[in-house]
């Protein structure tokens, strides 16, 4: 059992790298992914877990960051927009850029990671089982046209 | 003329980019998460504010208790309206005596109104120390009703003040007798209820005292960057070239962002007063209590129309409730009434119109811009309107209005407000709509599956969209400015006073540019957004970018294509006339090979300046303004929803929409086609989901997105789009088109929902319309025929 | 919108949890955080301690033996909706777990976290009321097993004592037979407005309603009108009975609508 402080050393795994730093453990994990790291394209909508801006992928799933602990996150390894883009873009994120799956961008990164999850478990998602994986994502700008759109083109292997 | 110059002037009308499906320069950054937004601005030092905010809608303030506060670990500074005095007065409230305080000083007008900022080093400091001030208020009651409080009942929100903050009447001349003299009446009140634009990221501000040069940099999210920095500057009493406004990456905006909000004064005041950097993100329940509210209006209509269909006059008494302050600095009650008046009979020839406007104060929310603004109000009301007639007649709604419909020849065409429409494809959206639906053939369906009791609706909603207005909510200046340089390397650096929010400005107004200059889209870069290097323009908002800016980035094209061809053709030793611009180089028409790149021609701009010719000034820098001659542009089109009710729970399911669109010539389908679908989605949240609900003690209870419901991919529906191009008479051709989709679309949803109610004898009044609603409304019809 | 302070404790094993949630007043267990975190963020709940159930070994186990199914408190909500074993033997249960909120949401919202949250409008509290699950119940003074009909007391509110733990629930797989679900929601991933779980027996019939009362609403009855009109009659006549929290008239009709549907799924697949 862990003993009780005010401030703990966690170590977490993020994007394939290890950092090792100290959190209060009411720290919220995008804030820590945020403020604490700098990787800001994790963003933040609502901290109530309706939004979906936050998702990240937590050994792989899409998981509300806003909705986890930081410290609990110890062990899990993390990856978010940074961690995707790090070979440059992916089929899929050029599949949105060719789409016009974006508008404002403040949705976007964590479309690309839901929507990256989806394609792994679901090799040639249908337009419904698009719209219901995506459907904890909330985009105001585009009416979601385009992100289905994008996602399909990039199942099926269409290059730009 | 030779063929190869023929060939080439050919090519040379048709744009390379402009009304090309160009993919978005703004995306790679967007995609990858490396973008900047506010909250992704880290100043060494900065500290974080959060409110104090009143949990009642009406009180007197006895006490505040800010030891505990005080006393928080992390705590390093705490304002109250004492250590920051700042207001801002909009027209409207200083022409009612009223100043809207950045923190409430005796007495709360609403919920959410901030009290107490506490300053401390994170958000979470700041967040315990909140919750250890207390506050001692003594009730007040508080005006909710805008019936009653028109009568100043129960009280005045503002104790000097009257509560009604605007009143007008409007007549055409003949009116009266028109309206009696019809054989057939009709009146509906309609209504509509609070909604907000909620754009993805929350609003908030940063601001620090830039070291350099000692003035105050405010960082926001926002449309308008100089129209911020006047009203900041007034607000704090600093001279405007003491402030710098940037606005970094905006993650949506719709309006609300066109705003400045009291909480804005606190920070930059903060900011100068303790010499912190200090940054204020709200959080979502900040965003629904406090960012302007929208659409909360009342209209009170008669109709007066003749047995084929024609309607030949309209008495509408529209109500607003201001809420408790005018928004600063666009009161949207008054926009919401006064521009809805303006519109109210469409893209119809309806001759007579009648409007009383009456707005209120309130303790609710101030009510400000939401994308359409008016818009979707007037369309709402209009289209309703023209199916109400359809179906006292038993005639098909579609016959309504062709009888009604402006035909071609009457343009242009002032309307009953005196509005004066430009050329339009009025008629043409509409039939062409109908035969994307495949209408008739539908409408046989619909009765056969009634039978089968599958209630089917289809709602069609013609409408009119006034764009680049003179004047609107972003945008307090007739023009927008461009400047264009072209760097000493021969790439092009343009900058605008735009606001852009998701809309690709770097995009379209690079396009512009790049079909002006014959280079790549690649070598341009469109900056904006940094009072610093921006033109004064008025910003992003009321649909004016593209037909505004656009205009802007073609005048200031042309200036500079001009003088690329001025410089050309001294070096060249040919004609001006005959030096064409392609493919990133100068060249005399039909010898291609006499040329110069356009980096050859900016090094001796800029660095063998002897080269140049006489009077040819140093350097490759224009700018441009544009001021379009009409006041307004309207776009317009048609869009028609299909939806199934399900008479059993109420619930409805979109099963096709279809959009004929005319924002005049195109310069990006692709972008253009976002943003109706955007809007459209937004529209669907509008009639069916979306709603501001207040109690009877005037609390908001609506305050989190479980609550306030907003469209997500398994609701909207896939769209047809169809583009007509009916180009304006302005700069380019182009008219705007950022607001239609949402103008038009609670229209198309409601009459569908209206259409498929048929056999219940229902139809929508209020939006948005609910499953519990509708289901009422089933069993209400039920019952009577029971 | 930021938490209260709080300390963190991680455990590995159900008897340490039990240890730190005896020992440290104001603790709260931690599951999948999807509901506690969201009011800890909102600061409606403001615990001292926090006891992370993460981190337990195997705490989402599922196994099936001798018809009794055995399923692990920490299963997620997708997991459960996914498992080949509950797919085959319990599908209303795989059914029902894939509708609580959104994919990101289930992948950590747990089974345990959820039965012990006890929100009315939640499915998998009424899906155990329905199954006749019973609860095990771990605490420093022992385990004891409760069932899922005597565990719900209202609003909010269960027969867990402050130092208890939910570790294991049990049902029969027989009992998971012929009972089918229905539910009504503004958009998918939302609370229902009402859900049915109809279970339908020759002689028999059992109903629970959920988001139409304070807790889960179970009712039995004998046969079913095979009759359409009379069937519909009776449901709208027992729906009228709930209290629901708010929107009674309209979640009253939607009860009907539910049962009725669940109903028909029960018979289009029986047949
Ligand atoms: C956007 C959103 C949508 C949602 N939609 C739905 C929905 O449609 N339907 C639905 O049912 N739920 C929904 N939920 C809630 C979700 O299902 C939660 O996962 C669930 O209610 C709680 O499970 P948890 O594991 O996350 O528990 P936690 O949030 O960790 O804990 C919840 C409560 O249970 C206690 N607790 C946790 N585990 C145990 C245990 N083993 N023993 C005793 N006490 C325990 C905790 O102390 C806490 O009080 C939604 C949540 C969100 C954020
Ligand atoms: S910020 Fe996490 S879901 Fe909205
Ligand atoms: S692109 Fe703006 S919220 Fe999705």
């Amino acid at each position: 059992m862990k003993t009780i402080q005010a401030t703990q050393s966690i170590t977490l795994n993020i994007n394939g790298q290890t950092h090792s730093l100290d959190v209060e453990p009411r720290f919220l994990l995008s804030d820590v992914l945020r403020h604490k790291l700098g990787l800001t394209g994790t963003h933040v909508g609502c901290e109530h877990g309706v939004c979906g801006a936050c998702t990240v992928l937590v050994d792989g799933k899409p998981e509300r960051s806003c909705l986890v602990f930081a410290i609990q996150a110890e062990g899990s390894s993390v990856e978010t927009i940074e961690g995707l883009s790090a070979d440059g873009m992916t089929r899929l994120q050029r599949a949105f850029q060719e789409h016009h799956a974006l508008q404002c961008g403040f949705c976007t990164p964590a479309f690309l990671l839901t929507a990256t999850a989806l394609l792994k478990q679901t090799k040639d998602p249908t337009e419904q089982d698009i719209r219901e994986a995506i459907s904890g994502n909330i985009c105001r700008c585009t009416g979601y046209q385009f992100i289905v759109d994008a996602i399909l083109a990039a199942a099926k292997g269409e290059e730009a | 003329m030779s063929d190869a110059l023929h060939h080439l002037q050919k090519n040379a009308l048709k744009p390379k980019y402009t009304g090309a499906r160009v993919t978005r320069k703004e995306d790679a950054r967007l995609l990858t998460g490396a973008s900047r937004y506010l909250d992704d601005i880290e100043i060494p030092g900065m500290y974080e504010i959060a409110f104090v905010r009143s949990q009642r809608s009406a009180a007197r303030i006895c006490a505040i208790h800010l030891d505990a506060a005080q006393a928080t670990p992390g705590v390093k500074r705490i304002l109250t309206a004492k250590e920051c005095p700042c207001f801002f007065g909009s027209a409207e409230d200083v022409a009612n005596g009223v100043v809207q305080p950045a923190l409430a000083r005796d007495v709360v007008r609403y919920v959410g109104e901030p009290i107490v900022a506490i300053i401390a080093e994170t958000r979470y400091a700041a967040e315990d120390a909140v919750e250890r001030v207390q506050i001692d208020y003594e009730p007040l009651q508080p005006v909710l009703a805008m019936r009653e409080s028109l009568l100043d009942q129960p009280r005045r929100v503002h104790e000097k003040t009257p509560n009604r903050m605007f009143h007008s009447e409007y007549q055409t001349s003949g009116f009266e007798d028109a309206f009696q003299a019809a054989p057939h009446h009709l009146v509906e009140v309609f209504q509509t209820h609070r909604q907000t634009g909620v754009p993805l990221e929350t609003r908030g501000l940063a601001a620090t005292i830039d070291p350099g040069s000692g003035r105050l940099t405010i960082y926001a999210t926002h449309q308008s960057p100089h129209g911020l920095r006047g009203d900041m500057a007034v607000a704090l009493g600093i001279e405007e070239n003491e402030l710098r406004v940037i606005v970094p990456e905006v993650g949506g905006a719709f309006g609300i962002k066109a705003h400045a909000y009291p909480e804005y004064l606190v920070v930059a005041y903060a900011a100068l007063k303790y010499k912190l950097p200090v940054k204020w993100i709200s959080d979502r329940t900040e965003c629904l209590l406090t960012d302007v509210h929208a659409r909360d209006d009342i209209h009170e209509v008669e109709v007066a129309f003749e047995g084929n269909g024609r309607i030949l006059a309209i008495r509408d008494h529209l109500r607003a409730d201001a809420g408790a302050y005018s928004a600063f600095p666009f009161c949207g009650a008054i926009g919401e009434t006064v521009l809805a008046s303006r519109v109210l009979t469409g893209p119809y020839t309806i001759p007579h119109l009648a409007t009383t406007i009456d707005c209120t104060y309130s303790n609710k929310t101030p009510l400000g811009a939401y994308r359409g603004v008016w818009g979707p109000i007037a369309s709402f009301v209009q289209e309703g309107i023209v199916d109400r007639v359809a179906r006292a007649l038993h005639l098909d709604p579609v016959e309504v209005r062709r009888v009604n419909m402006i035909p071609d020849e009457l343009f242009p065409y002032t309307n009953a407000a005196g509005q004066a429409y430009d050329r339009g494809s009025y008629r043409a959206s509409l039939e062409k709509a109908l035969e994307m639906l495949n209408y008739d053939e539908l409408r046989a369906q619909q009765k056969t599956l009634r039978d089968h009791g599958k209630y089917i609706g289809i709602g069609i909603s013609a409408f009119v969209e006034p764009t680049a207005m003179a004047q609107s909510e972003a945008g307090s200046v007739p023009y927008e400015s461009a400047t264009i340089r072209i760097e000493p390397n021969g790439s092009v650096t343009a900058a605008f006073g735009l606001g852009p929010s998701g809309q690709g400005h770097e995009t379209t107004m690079a396009q512009l540019i790049a079909d002006e200059l014959g280079v790549d889209l690649k070598d341009i870069v469109v900056l904006h957004g940094d009072t610093d290097s921006a033109p004064f323009g008025g910003g992003t908002g009321g649909s004016r970018s593209g037909p505004i800016g656009g205009g802007a980035a073609l005048k200031a094209g042309r200036a500079m294509k001009e003088k690329l061809q001025t410089l050309a053709s001294h070096l060249l030793e040919a004609a001006k006339e005959d030096v064409q611009l392609e493919d990133g180089k100068a060249f005399v028409a039909g010898v291609p090979t006499r040329n110069f790149s356009i980096r050859e021609l900016a090094q001796v701009a800029y660095t063998d300046v002897l080269r140049l010719p006489e009077d040819f000034p140093v350097g490759l820098e224009v700018v441009a303004r544009y001021q379009p001659k009409r006041p307004v542009t309207f776009s317009n089109g048609t869009h028609i929803a299909v939806v199934e009710v399900d008479a059993q729970t109420g619930m409805i399911e979109v099963l096709d929409y279809v959009v004929v669109n005319d924002c005049g010539r195109l310069i990006n389908p692709l972008i253009v086609e976002g943003q109706i679908q955007g809007g459209v989605a937004q529209g669907l949240g509008s009639a069916y989901l979306e709603e501001l609900r207040y109690d009877d003690q005037g609390q908001v209870t609506t305050t989190t997105l479980a609550d306030y419901l907003l469209p997500v991919a398994t609701e909207v529906p896939r769209m047809r789009i169809a583009h007509l191009e009916t180009p304006s008479s302005g700069e380019g051709g182009f008219k705007g088109m950022g607001e239609g989709s949402l103008i038009a679309s609670p229209a198309a949803f409601a009459n569908a929902v209206s259409d498929a109610l048929e056999p219940f004898a229902f139809m929508v009044s209020a939006l948005p319309v609910t499953p519990d609603q509708i289901l009422a409304a089933i069993d209400r019809s039920r019952d009577s025929m029971a | 919108m930021k938490p209260a302070p709080f300390s963190y404790i991680r455990v590995a094993t159900v008897e340490e949890a039990a240890n730190a949630l005896s020992e440290y007043t104001d603790a709260k267990l931690l599951a999948g955080g999807q509901s506690l975190i969201p009011l800890m963020n909102y600061r409606l709940s403001k615990p001292t301690v926090l006891i992370d159930l993460c981190g337990i070994e195997a705490f989402a186990s599922v196994s099936l033996k001798d018809d009794v199914f055995t399923i692990r408190a920490g299963i997620t909500h997708q997991s459960l909706h996914e498992h080949p074993l509950v797919r085959a033997y319990a599908p209303v249960l795989a059914e029902c777990a894939g509708e609580v909120g959104h994919w990101a949401i289930r992948n950590r919202g747990t089974l345990g976290g959820s039965l012990a949250h006890a929100d009315p409008a939640s499915e998998l509290p009424a899906a155990m009321v329905a199954l006749d699950a019973r609860f095990v119940l771990t605490s420093v003074r022992g385990e004891r097993t409760v069932t899922a009909r005597d565990f719900y007391l209202g609003l909010f509110t269960t027969d867990l004592a402050e130092d208890e733990i939910l570790t294991r629930i049990h049902f029969f797989a027989s009992s998971a037979n012929r009972i089918h679900f229905a539910e009504i929601a503004r958009r998918p991933g939302d609370f229902a407005l009402s859900g049915a779980f109809v279970r339908v027996e020759e002689s028999a019939t059992e109903i629970t309603w959920f988001g139409v009362s304070d807790m889960p609403y179970h009712l039995t009855l004998d046969a079913l009108p095979v009759e359409e009109k009379a069937r519909q009659a009776l449901f709208t006549s027992l729906a009228s009975t709930l209290e629901p929290l708010d929107q009674t008239v309209y979640r009253r009709k939607l009860a009907a609508v539910v049962a009725e549907r669940a109903y028909l799924k029960g018979r289009r697949v029986q047949a």
